[in-house]
């Protein structure tokens, strides 16, 4: 309550649980007999597989490729032979591409990779094709290929890289594990980013509980590496990419315009490590870090999972009890609770939670709204949650919208976490946005994109 | 891949939540009301008694017989009743007292639209409603305290059949409340009794030391905003505080201003129902300014003694108003605009 003042109003003091040192080790999952590789990873246009049924690969190997502008690559995660390429429903709707790959035996899955990068004497240019070409996807949910970020209209110039090292939900605890165990890779991630976005500085934000890891970090830098060092108080939801760069920069963001105008560029911290060990070792992004979470889990931690790994495979070889009550794809405020199993480790995973029947509670029914403000009081973005779910309710979408910003909303989820009448904000407020897209006009849709 | 456990359920995201409800503010409630409705039994005995078991009885019938699905696990029933029995004299005839609890829940809320839907506090639209319908019978309700006999017998106007000419209280025990003995011009009520509540007076309107403890709980417990009842007691303060420094013999002072009438329960129990009140904190600060500024006006330039039932109802009529001129602005929006 008298801790240091958060820079944006609202959020929530989420639970934070500290987790064993035994979690935090990033472990190596197997391969799993089977793997399942969709060719659409990221957002943008899917691949187009370069390999037909049949083909050996090898780890590494270039499995897809599709349009250079707006697509990344899609490697072989394990050396193996492609069962078969079928058109699969897609979780995210549509059908997409699959690629079976049934890998080879363990002492088969040697991975030399290429000849190393040096920042200092690579071209930007060069470095965006090497970025590419690793196949690497922002981390941070939205999965967006990293070149085509760092790929600015012309006369826009970025000023300072923000290093997002807040997790997106306090469950995961991808970012000390990363900080302790990729240092080397984050600080070769900075100065890959620095050159090939021209930026000028760059800024690591941690959380408080992160901040001696991130100090020890800082403190094996390089000397005259612009890297600096952010500590905030905990808050959920600062993570968020949008409240982030607010928070850094501490200014009121004019306009409603994309981060690049600001001058500041936010990368996860993931990606930064992946991108980092990807370009110095001259490999491709063939594995995801992934925390597994949750009390129905017998050993939950961060492992280092191949591509197209099933999820029910990873889950299993995490401990998964035999009666999971709810499967999270993400963390419990925002994260999708998922009908089946039937999926597999992709590019923009970063976690799972397995909950217990305990965790998972019981659903209790929606009584109308008192109008008590909370969910104003904490909405990070400062909309109107109360009057936006009682639009909701009559499906008054262009008010919505048009009025009420709903287009804002970063879908924290804080106001159904603090609503005592446990209206389902988030819910409403998602399906509201679903159908408004679906009901502009394919024009307006592709300016907004 | 094999098939998904059965037992896998869907739920919609977040699927976390902080525990707070609307059951659980009501409860936290009725906790932070039961130290001044024990010391109402003690100082005005039976009758008080009979005043709050008649008025919580009267809504929960009411609710039940006209809601169109059970609503009394929220508590918001007994809640209304036992506001409104606490804000009745002790003495009034029994049998309006039910009427005013059926009118709270039946015109006040179900009228509304029940629960969330309300724009005053429907204990508020009782009293009021008794204040308008039996004025005689409220301004003659009052009992002294700690009168002999509270504790086995009911005065004769509790009993009193409807539209019957009630007889007399207790003989030669009803008490006049210091807000209309200040207007009479009678001398002013030792501040001590007054803030203990040792006075003629309202049910549990008398203690202001105890529902400032209950008040004080409530905001402890995050189950009502502080900026309410601060705004509404500063604006109290202040605009009494000037009046009598400007012509003391006239105003009474700060503290007999706020230790009187209904205030304390008005500002701590009544403005912050979540309802009937604004919903950005901004504008949990002008309601509590506007209702403050109300209440000093009407006791001091108005016909009536006491303002705060008035003052919180005109309150209420503002609230749509004040949400409208405090409505947040987007983030991303500021600045541009």
């Amino acid at each position: 309550m008298f801790g240091p003042r958060p820079a944006f109003s609202g959020g929530i003091a989420l639970p934070r649980r500290e987790p064993r040192p035994g979690e935090l080790a990033i472990r190596q999952m197997p391969f799993a007999p089977s793997l399942y590789l969709p060719l659409r990873q990221h957002a943008g246009s899917p691949a187009v597989a370069v390999v037909r049924e049949g083909d050996e690969v090898v780890r590494g190997q270039l499995l897809a490729d599709a349009d250079v502008e707006k697509s990344v690559p899609l490697h072989a995660p394990a050396t193996g032979r492609v069962l078969s390429i079928i058109e699969q429903p897609d979780p995210a709707g549509g059908t997409v591409a699959v690629i079976h790959l049934a890998p080879f035996p363990g002492d088969t899955q040697e991975y030399p990779g290429g000849p190393g990068c040096d920042p200092e004497t690579a071209s930007a240019a060069s470095l965006l094709a090497g970025i590419r070409a690793a196949g690497i996807v922002g981390l941070g949910g939205e999965a967006r290929p990293t070149h085509a970020r760092l790929r600015l209209p012309p006369g826009q110039r970025v000023g300072m890289l923000v290093l997002n090292g807040i997790e997106s939900e306090p469950v995961f605890s991808r970012v000390p594990a990363i900080l302790r165990e990729h240092a080397v890779d984050v600080l070769m991630g900075v100065r890959c980013l620095l050159k090939a976005s021209g930026a000028g500085r760059a800024v690591l934000a941690v959380e408080q509980h992160d901040a001696d890891t991130a100090q020890s970090l800082l403190a094996a830098a390089p000397a005259g590496l612009p890297l600096a060092l952010r500590v905030l108080p905990a808050r959920y939801p600062q993570g968020a990419e949008e409240l982030l760069l607010r928070v850094i920069s501490r200014a009121p963001r004019r306009g409603s315009g994309g981060p690049v105008e600001d001058g500041a560029l936010c990368f996860d911290l993931a990606t930064v490590a992946e991108l980092g060990q990807l370009l110095a070792s001259g490999r491709c992004m063939t594995d995801q870090l992934v925390t597994l979470a949750g009390g129905a889990l017998l050993d939950p931690g961060n492992y280092r999972i191949p591509l197209g790994t099933p999820l029910r495979f990873a889950l299993e070889h995490a401990g998964l009890r035999p009666d999971p009550a709810r499967v999270l794809l993400g963390g419990p405020m925002r994260g999708q609770a998922l009908a089946s199993l039937d999926r597999s480790i992709t590019k923009d995973t970063t976690g799972f939670v397995a909950l217990d029947r305990n965790e998972a509670g019981m659903p209790e029914p929606p009584m109308p709204c008192i109008r008590c403000g909370e969910c104003v009081a904490v909405c990070p973005v400062q909309l109107h949650p109360a009057q936006l779910g009682l639009l909701a309710r009559k499906e008054e979408l262009k008010a919505m919208h048009e009025e009420y910003h709903l287009d804002h909303c970063i879908e924290c989820g804080c106001c159904a976490y603090v609503c005592p009448s446990r209206i389902p904000l988030l819910q409403l407020f998602r399906a509201a946005k679903a159908q408004w897209r679906r009901r502009q006009p394919a024009v307006a849709r592709e300016d907004a994109a | 891949m094999t098939h998904a456990p059965q037992s896998l359920r869907l739920a919609a995201a977040p699927h976390l939540h902080g525990g707070n409800a609307v059951r659980r503010l009501t409860l936290h409630t009725v906790v932070a009301l039961l130290p001044a409705t024990v010391f109402a039994v003690a100082l005005f005995g039976l009758a008080a008694l009979a005043t709050l078991v008649v008025a919580i009885l009267s809504c929960i019938l009411a609710e039940r017989l006209c809601a169109p699905r059970s609503t009394l696990g929220d508590g918001s029933a007994l809640l209304t009743g036992l506001l409104l029995g606490l804000s009745l004299p002790p003495a009034l005839p029994l049998w309006m007292v039910a009427v005013g609890g059926a009118v709270a829940m039946l015109v006040g809320k179900r009228l509304f639209g029940g629960l969330g839907g309300l724009v005053f506090h429907p204990a508020l639209v009782g009293r009021v409603f008794l204040q308008a319908a039996f004025p005689v019978a409220m301004a003659q309700g009052w009992l002294a305290p700690f009168a002999s006999g509270r504790a086995s017998q009911l005065p004769g106007t509790s009993l009193a059949a409807p539209f019957m000419a009630p007889e007399a209280a207790y003989d030669g025990l009803s008490g006049a409340t210091p807000l209309a003995t200040a207007r009479l011009g009678d001398g002013a009520t030792p501040l001590a009794d007054l803030w203990m509540g040792t006075v003629a007076g309202s049910v549990g309107e008398t203690s202001a030391v105890l529902l400032l403890l209950g008040g004080l709980y409530l905001v402890a417990v995050r189950a009502a905003d502080w900026r309410i009842p601060t705004a509404l007691l500063a604006s109290v303060a202040v605009l009494s505080g000037a009046l009598h420094e400007f012509d003391p013999t006239r105003y009474p002072g700060v503290l007999a201003a706020l230790g009187s009438g209904g205030l304390m329960l008005g500002a701590w129990f009544l403005a912050t129902d979540s309802t009937s009140s604004p919903m950005t904190r901004k504008g949990a600060w002008i309601y509590g300014l506007a209702i403050g500024a109300l209440v000093v006006l009407i006791r001091q330039f108005s016909g009536q003694p006491e303002g705060v039932m008035y003052a919180l109802l005109l309150g209420s009529a503002l609230t749509p108003h004040i949400d409208r001129w405090t409505r947040p602005r987007p983030l991303r929006s500021r600045g541009a605009r």
